[in-house]
């Protein structure tokens, strides 16, 4: 079945009453950001009051996305790889001060980064930055177990699909996160599934196993939160943080 | 051409030729193929009177290398014609970053050498697209596989560029089991960790020497820093990297927070060494306070000052720009010359200037509609008039254009649309507008009264304009 949950800039314990006001439900999961993201809450800095409130919301699964400084990701390996080595650590600094903050069952937490609309993201840049997460020694628990993932909109004209298509071995993402079709929707009544993908216009066969089918402005929510799914076949929530029990 | 060996990006510069009467030093010439010494154009040759506009973004075809830099022409009028812009340097290793009086930019590139890893500052003249100022360092003693991420910082009112170096070497390498991403099934991989320390050099603008590098010592480190300089001491953010095991789990001993130092320019010691405040550096935006502090604008809406004196810390946090929405927004902090700060957030449809002498109280305050992609590059969205009277921003998402507002009362004061939805907005010396565009023709001139200049075609995809 598929599964419907939230991401959000602003910080969980303070977004998830207003969302569950407006849709009533609780969602299957939250998408949270982590350092470098420059103009957001950063999941890391209060790790303990957002998984409470994850905990509080019903959905106790949390994926992470980082949105460095955009400019960026038309950068150089260096560049790519300094973001992935914050973003790591920014993961590795909430799961030591969470107790009940696990790590996914099947050691695979997959890890976003947002590519906006208008933003061109370098082979250099991924390569980089992919390459860093995939190779992390978390904890040093020798099970390397961070997964890069795109967010992106697949038939933005930027380079996005078309990079990631060039990636080999380790630097292949495990996931797109599509920003695209938006047919809003709720949690009660989403759309069927019908993410775009970078399958269709590049030679990338990353599947879109995430798609934000709502977001705020364009979709005239008032609660903090965009809209996410994953589709029949595909459990996002087994490639996310799970917050166990209430912190 | 200016192409450096490890890093991935590009310059393209084209003329502003609305700076008519303006002599310049020297013109582009064709690509000059190397990272070493070189001129891209011959100095003292004879060129239009013009001022380049200094394109930075990734070749807008396979295999999107990044980071490459390019120098364009802004039309005077409507039916001036222009030439192509012109490449200028490929594979930067970093963003370019322009001087505080916007008369240069400085590019970096890294080439491995027998002996380490080659870092060259080249300082381009904004008027005239000719390189000022060349230079090189050499790391010593780092494995191959080793990036740099080198930073420069202008110290203003000196002849002193600060280069930040942030030296992330490999570790061993090993064999790792990951799961193939295309197919599921459990592979064996080569693998490598990583560890970052810092080192800081400084260019002299007057020489074209560099003294250093000076190494901090701080392995391991994060390789992101944030750093401002002024006309004595560079500030420099930077956090240890996090460590933790299963032992620790549940402790919260992982945790690390930033800590400031502030270094004589030309020193590798620090006169002072302070701890920060969160969150770590995450290349937020930063500036250099006419008294001489360093602010940095973090999560959106906080500005944190840094006492150049003592290193004593405020924080401040601005209520115009403190509303939380699903979605970041861009964010933009720039020093004005009449002491204020103008700051941008267009995600909420919101410019601000405010005074950093009484805590950064709101002088003027102007809302707009949301542009498309608040969030993508370019993140210059919305800029001031020279005066500071004017507020020219992109247009909402669903008309596009270009609108300018009176600063003082907030009104909407014009705009002008063909439907272009623009992705980043930039004020030329010359008062000309530039927008920038996903599809050709991507560069839009408009003129300070929004009547449309022109159009320009590039093989860029614009981050970020100089």
């Amino acid at each position: 079945m598929v599964q419907i949950g939230y991401d959000t800039a602003g910080e969980i314990q303070n977004t998830y009453s207003s969302a569950h006001s407006e849709f009533g439900e609780n969602p299957a999961f939250w998408v949270r950001y982590f350092s470098p993201s420059p103009a957001a809450d950063i999941f890391s800095s209060d790790p303990t009051s957002e998984s409470e409130g994850a905990w509080a919301s019903g959905g106790h699964y949390v994926g992470a996305v980082s949105a460095p400084s955009q400019s960026r990701l038309s950068g150089s390996t260096a560049e790519g790889q300094a973001d992935a080595q914050s973003f790591c650590s920014s993961l590795l600094v909430a799961w030591d001060d969470v107790g009940p903050l696990k790590l996914p069952s099947n050691n695979a937490l997959y890890c976003m980064l947002d590519q906006e609309y208008s933003t061109s993201l370098s082979l250099s840049y991924w390569d980089g930055w992919a390459n860093y997460v995939a190779n992390y020694n978390f904890a040093s628990l020798g099970t390397y177990p961070l997964y890069p993932g795109l967010y992106c909109d697949p038939y933005s004209p930027y380079p996005n699909c078309s990079t990631i298509g060039s990636a080999t071995g380790l630097n292949i993402p495990s996931i797109v996160w599509s920003s695209e079709p938006e047919p809003c929707g709720s949690l009660k009544s989403p759309p069927a599934y019908n993410a775009d993908q970078c399958s269709s216009v590049s030679s990338s066969k990353v599947k879109s196993n995430l798609w934000q089918f709502g977001e705020q402005g364009a979709c005239g929510l008032s609660a903090n939160v965009d809209l996410d799914m994953s589709p029949n076949g595909f459990t996002y929530t087994s490639y996310c943080f799970d917050v166990v029990s209430n912190p | 051409m200016l192409a450096g060996g490890l890093g991935a990006g590009a310059l393209i510069a084209l003329p502003d030729i609305s700076l008519a009467g303006r002599t310049a030093a020297g013109s582009v010439a064709g690509p000059v193929a190397g990272a070493s010494a070189g001129t891209i154009g011959a100095a003292g040759s004879a060129v239009p009177a013009s001022r380049y506009v200094l394109l930075y973004g990734t070749p807008g075809t396979s295999p999107f290398h990044g980071g490459s830099f390019a120098a364009a022409q802004a039309p005077k009028v409507r039916s001036s014609a222009l030439p192509a812009p012109k490449s200028v340097a490929a594979q930067l290793a970093s963003a370019p970053v322009s001087s505080p009086d916007q008369s240069s930019v400085a590019l970096v590139t890294v080439d491995a050498v027998s002996s380490g890893s080659q870092v060259t500052l080249t300082l381009v003249d904004s008027t005239t697209a000719v390189i000022e100022k060349q230079g090189s360092l050499t790391i010593t003693d780092v494995p191959e596989g080793t990036n740099i991420l080198a930073t420069p910082v202008f110290a203003p009112g000196t002849t002193t560029i600060a280069v930040v170096l942030a030296i992330t070497e490999p570790g061993a390498k090993r064999m790792i089991r990951k799961i193939d991403p295309l197919t599921g099934d459990l592979v064996t991989m080569p693998g490598t960790s990583y560890t970052s320390h810092h080192a800081l050099a400084y260019f002299d603008t007057a020489t074209g020497s560099f003294a250093g590098p000076f190494h901090l010592g701080n392995a391991p480190a994060l390789a992101l820093s944030t750093a401002a300089a002024n006309g004595s001491d560079l500030f420099l953010w930077t956090t240890a990297e996090p460590q933790a095991s299963q032992a620790t789990k549940g402790k919260g001993t992982a945790d690390t927070t930033p800590q400031i130092s502030a270094f004589p320019l030309g020193s590798g010691k620090p006169r002072f060494t302070v701890p920060g405040l969160h969150p770590w550096p995450a290349s937020e935006p930063v500036v250099t306070l006419p008294s001489g502090d360093a602010a940095r604008l973090v999560n959106g809406r906080t500005v944190q000052v840094c006492s150049a004196r003592s290193g004593d810390l405020t924080q401040t946090t601005i209520a115009s720009l403190n509303v939380i929405k699903a979605k970041p927004s861009a964010i933009t902090m720039e020093a004005r010359s009449d002491g204020t700060v103008f700051m941008t957030k267009p995600g909420i449809g919101k410019a601000i200037i405010t005074d950093p002498a009484d805590s950064f109280r709101v002088k003027n305050e102007i809302s707009f509609p949301v542009p498309t992609s608040p969030l993508g590059a370019p993140w210059s969205k919305a800029v001031l008039s020279a005066s500071g009277d004017t507020l020219y921003v992109l247009g909402a998402a669903k008309t596009g254009g270009v609108s300018a507002y009176d600063v003082a009362t907030g009104k909407l004061t014009g705009s002008y649309s063909q439907g272009d939805n623009h992705s980043g907005l930039y004020l030329l010396p010359s008062g000309t507008l530039l927008a920038t565009s996903a599809a050709n023709p991507r560069l839009t001139f408009y003129s300070s009264s929004l009547s449309p200049l022109g159009t320009l075609e590039t093989s860029l995809q614009i981050s970020a304009v100089f």
